[in-house]
Formats: C-alpha cells, sequence, structure tokens
C-alpha cells in the first residue's frame, strides 16, 4: 500500500488557489479552494465529476511526465470542502482507500496512492484515468433497451467486478450508472466512496459513520438505506438490479421512483420482465429488485450465472440473441 | 480552423466580486473553436462552483467537429449529460437530501456566417449591431414567466419576492429544456455573454458603450471597472466576441 505526506511546496500559507497556468487551460477560468498543484507533483487540470461528498479531477502527474510518460494523467479524488472540515475527515478518505486497494480485478477502478498535501491539508487518492461513456450516457441514447447480446456483454463484467468486491469483503454503496464506465479495454466499477467493509474486515480502519454520514443515490438506494439500516451486499444487488432492468428496457424498473415512494405504490407487484432479457434471467432479476432485503432471495453470484447463460437455441446461435 | 481564428475575437473574465466568500461563475472563451460560454452556479458550500465548473470543462474539451449544426447538437447533448450528473445521478446525504447543484448556461457557436446563442437560467447574451443593443436570451426567471405568459405588469413582478428565481437550470430539473436562437452575423457584430452579477450592476449604457469599444478585450475591461466600481454584490463574468 502507498501513502504518503510530502514536504511543502512552498512556505505555509502562500501557495493559493488560482487559474491554472496558461498551457493547462486556458480557455477555463473560475475561483477555486483547491491548490492548482497538489503535493508539487499533480497539476489539477480538470473537474470530471461531482457527488454529495467528494470531487475527481483529472491531474497530470508531473513526475511522470517529467520521466517521459506520454500519458501522465490520472484521476484524482478529494473530499468536498463541507466535509474536508470534518476533523477526521482526511482518515475517512484514507479508509476508500486502504478498502479499495484491496480490490484486483480488470473491471474495478484501478487505485495508486493516498496522500496528504502539506500545504492545503487537503487528503487526496490518485486513480487510473478512465475514458469514454458511463451507463448513463448509454441508457439516455439507448431508451429502447440494449439486445441481449448487447446487454451480456456490460452486465457479465459489471457482476463480475461486483462480485469480486464482496469476495474479498468490500461493499460498494453507491452503484449507480454513471460509477460504471466502459472503457476501451473493458467496462470499470468505480467510486467506493460510500464503501463499506463487511463486518469484521479490517477492523482498526475508521469507518464512515452511516449514522453521521448518510448518503445515496435516490433512484438507486435499497429501501433499507433508505430507512437508515446498514450497507449490506444485498443493498448493492438491489443496485446492480436497477441498473440491469434499466439497461434492458430503457427504462428504470419503477417509474424512477425511490424504493420507498415505488413500494408505498405498490410498483413491485406491477414489474413485468424487459422484453429483450430472456425469460431465464428473469426470475433472479425480478428477485434482486424485492424491496424488501429478506425477500431479495438471490445473489451477485447466481445473477451472474444467469446473465453469463450462452443461448443454444439455432435460432439464438443464427441471431445472436434472445426473445 | 485557421479561417475562424482570423473571423472571431474574444476576450474573458470573470471576478468574485466584493461580497461573495467565491466565485461561482466559470466562463469559457475558444476563439478559435468558435465557441464561448457563462455559467452561473447555485447550491450551498462549493456546489455551485463545482457545477458551473463542470459545465464549462465538458464543453471545452468537447470534440465539437462537422458544422455548425452538428456542434450545437453535440453542445446540447453535452448539457444534457451534465444535467443528469448534477440531477438524478448524483449522490445526496440524509442530512441534506435536496442539496442543489446546478448551473445557468448561455452558450454561444458561431462560425463566419452564422450564430447560435442556446441558454437556461438568467444569464444572458446580447448582440451589438449598427450601433444598437439587442438582448438575444429571455431570462428563465419567475419575473419573465410572471410577465409572459400570466401578463402581469413587469413592474408588479419585480416585486414579487421569488421575482429572481430561476425556471430553468442546468441540474435543476428531470429534463433539461434549452432554448436556441440562431441568427446570421455581420462583420463587426459584437456579442456578450454574461452572469446576472453583471448586466445588474451596469446600466445598458455603459453595455452598449463597451461593445462599441475598438476590441473585446477593451470591451471587458471597460464592463469590469464599471461593476467592481460599485458594491459588486455578486460574482461578475463577461465574455465578449467580435465577428
Amino acid at each position: 500500500m502507498d501513502s504518503a505526506v510530502d514536504t511543502p511546496a512552498s512556505p505555509a500559507g502562500t501557495q493559493v488557489a488560482g487559474k491554472p497556468a496558461k498551457p493547462t487551460l486556458p480557455a477555463v477560468r473560475q475561483g477555486g479552494e483547491l491548490p492548482t498543484v497538489l503535493s508539487n507533483r499533480y497539476r489539477i487540470e480538470r473537474l470530471l465529476g461531482v457527488g454529495g461528498m467528494g470531487a475527481v479531477y483529472r491531474a497530470r502527474d508531473l513526475l511522470r511526465e517529467q520521466y517521459g510518460d506520454p500519458d501522465p494523467y490520472v484521476a484524482l479524488k478529494t473530499l468536498n470542502e463541507e466535509f474536508a472540515e470534518y476533523p477526521d475527515a482526511n482518515a475517512l478518505l484514507y479508509s476508500e482507500f486502504a478498502l479499495t486497494s484491496r480490490l484486483r480485478h480488470s473491471n474495478v477502478i484501478r487505485f495508486y496512492a493516498f496522500n496528504v498535501d502539506r500545504v492545503s491539508q487537503r487528503a487526496f487518492m490518485t486513480m487510473e484515468m478512465l475514458k469514454g461513456p458511463t451507463l448513463d450516457q448509454l441508457i439516455s441514447e439507448r431508451t429502447e433497451g440494449l439486445n441481449w447480446h448487447e446487454l451480456q456483454q456490460i452486465a457479465v463484467p459489471l457482476l463480475e467486478a461486483l462480485h469480486a468486491s464482496h469476495s474479498v469483503g468490500v461493499l460498494h454503496g453507491d452503484i449507480k450508472p454513471s460509477n460504471v464506465i466502459l472503457t476501451a479495454d473493458g467496462l470499470r466499477l468505480f467510486d467506493y466512496g460510500l464503501g463499506q467493509p463487511v463486518q469484521g474486515l479490517l477492523p482498526g480502519l475508521p469507518r464512515l459513520s452511516r449514522k453521521r454520514i448518510a448518503a445515496w443515490t435516490p433512484r438507486y438506494a435499497a429501501l433499507e438505506l433508505l430507512e437508515g439500516g446498514p450497507l449490506t451486499e444485498a443493498a448493492d444487488l438491489y443496485a446492480v438490479a436497477v441498473i440491469l432492468y434499466e439497461l434492458s428496457s430503457g427504462h428504470h424498473p419503477y417509474s424512477r421512483l425511490t424504493a420507498k415512494q415505488a413500494k408505498c405504490m405498490d410498483q413491485g407487484g406491477t414489474l413485468n420482465k424487459p422484453e429483450n432479457l430472456p425469460s431465464n434471467c428473469w426470475p433472479a432479476l425480478k428477485a434482486a429488485l424485492a424491496f424488501d432485503e429478506e425477500q431479495r432471495n438471490t445473489t451477485v453470484a447466481q445473477l451472474l450465472a444467469c446473465f453469463s447463460f450462452k443461448p443454444t437455441s439455432l435460432l439464438q446461435r443464427l441471431f445472436g440473441h434472445a426473445g | 480552423m485557421e479561417v475562424l481564428q482570423s473571423c472571431w475575437r474574444s476576450a474573458a473574465r470573470t471576478d468574485r466580486g466584493k461580497v461573495r466568500e467565491r466565485n461561482e461563475d466559470s466562463v469559457l472563451d475558444q476563439p478559435e473553436r468558435g465557441v464561448w460560454l457563462v455559467a452561473d452556479g447555485m447550491g450551498g458550500h462549493q456546489n455551485g462552483a463545482l457545477a458551473s465548473r463542470l459545465i464549462v470543462e465538458e464543453i471545452a474539451e468537447l470534440e465539437l467537429g462537422g458544422n455548425l449544426d452538428q456542434q450545437v447538437r453535440r453542445v446540447r447533448q453535452a448539457l444534457h449529460v451534465v444535467n443528469r450528473r448534477l440531477g438524478h445521478e448524483v449522490t445526496v446525504t440524509a442530512d441534506q437530501p435536496d442539496a442543489v447543484m446546478g448551473s445557468t448556461v448561455v452558450a454561444l457557436l458561431g462560425n463566419q456566417e452564422r450564430a447560435v446563442c442556446l441558454w437556461a437560467g438568467d444569464s444572458r447574451c446580447y448582440l451589438w449591431r449598427n450601433q444598437r443593443l439587442y438582448q438575444l436570451s429571455r431570462d428563465h426567471s419567475l419575473m419573465q414567466q410572471l410577465i409572459h405568459e400570466e401578463q402581469v405588469d413587469p413592474l408588479e413582478a419585480a416585486r414579487h419576492p421569488a421575482a429572481n428565481a430561476l425556471t430553468r437550470a442546468v441540474g435543476a430539473h428531470e429534463r433539461l429544456v434549452l432554448d436556441i436562437l440562431e441568427f446570421s452575423v455581420q462583420p463587426g457584430d459584437t456579442l456578450l455573454l454574461c452572469s446576472d452579477g453583471l448586466y445588474q450592476s451596469v446600466s445598458t449604457g455603459i453595455l452598449s458603450h463597451a461593445l462599441g469599444l475598438i476590441s473585446p478585450e477593451a470591451a471587458v475591461e471597460y464592463l469590469f471597472s464599471h461593476a467592481l466600481s460599485g458594491p459588486a454584490r455578486d460574482n461578475i463574468s463577461a465574455v465578449v466576441m467580435r465577428r
């Protein structure tokens, strides 16, 4: 594991947030609180994404660039200011790094290092820079839903990534379409910012207290999370099932409602199999979409087995899709 | 691209003002691509600043290609993506389930003959042509809605306690609705994109005088010297383009 506290780039208080140097982003100007260069090494170039707790930037690794790396870019995550003000904010970000650096899977984002910028005292972590469309872009462009072959190519690596995480005791906690990206060399699941170790793993690590900071993405959060319950594998299962349903049908299974709203309106009873989905996948997907945790009587591994199914009929062999 | 470089000149500036703790505005100034933009963010803590920055940086690196119509389509698609990111795809915390993260946007795309303005919110686009000033965009604010859709008297509408509330913004609603205005450009046309912090702090006389000055740089300097000589309670942003 790689962690470091660097030496100051300049005397305390003299490094201020400001406009990026001319060659970096000459066309974009904006006031900001984050230093332009962190740890005298990572030059912040652009904002890639924002969440309730953190922001991810593209940064140029000046050290790698100095040694002639043709692609010296990293993704760099910091906590938002309001969270950075928490006394143990840096420890919180470190737990995300410690948790996720245990993951080794080709469909899970790769984490590089955890650092604290000495001057600003801001903690940050660096990750592989990912390029490509995210699943929310795909869903909005393919309103008719994906055919079985296309769905399988996304579902299998996504479920494998989640299964691999759960296998080493890491729960994701915020699975949603914008946290899954399709890069040139395959799918990646990212943003473990709300992740948790399963009970008993990594006992010494500061945990994100869901009592203090409960966070979720409303349309993908399982009912128990919305009601203040603990994060379990079943909550990740619900979220991934919502994504798979959306990819297959082109629309959210519960009319874009939260699990709580949808349950009140009894939408579970009217859930239909997406047309493009093979029948053998439906029982497991439907079970994974159950509102009540105890009714969600399937697992990521079972879902993966269903979605790994290869069509065998002549029709399917000839046309490569079911239905 | 070389044609475009010789065709448009532009200058841009954004300033925190004298009162606000941070600058939640962002501007984009890319004369070589024929793309300019002002975004005025909203939301607690740093949310507004992040929202406007996300918009500007998405468009700054967008592969435009093609003709002007295709470029406009790309920019619209990108703004719809940002709308989702700031809206229903955003992670929320239990103590702030309805935390706002959004931004106005006013963008201009132009080639030698035509320009297209697209916007949501109350950031504006002005055109200075033949010694006259035209406001090309119409604010998406409650006040404008009262005046134009409910025929409320402008003075009365201005007195509404939520007169300045936005009726559209990136990140504010499930679906983003952008207004689009296309027009042919003439040599000497000067355009201004600005946040409300600018147009609220200077008169239309000042706007007209600035846009009639010798260069976009001079126009921006003149606008800011006037805006910052007042109380400057809001962030101030302006991009001036001349064909």
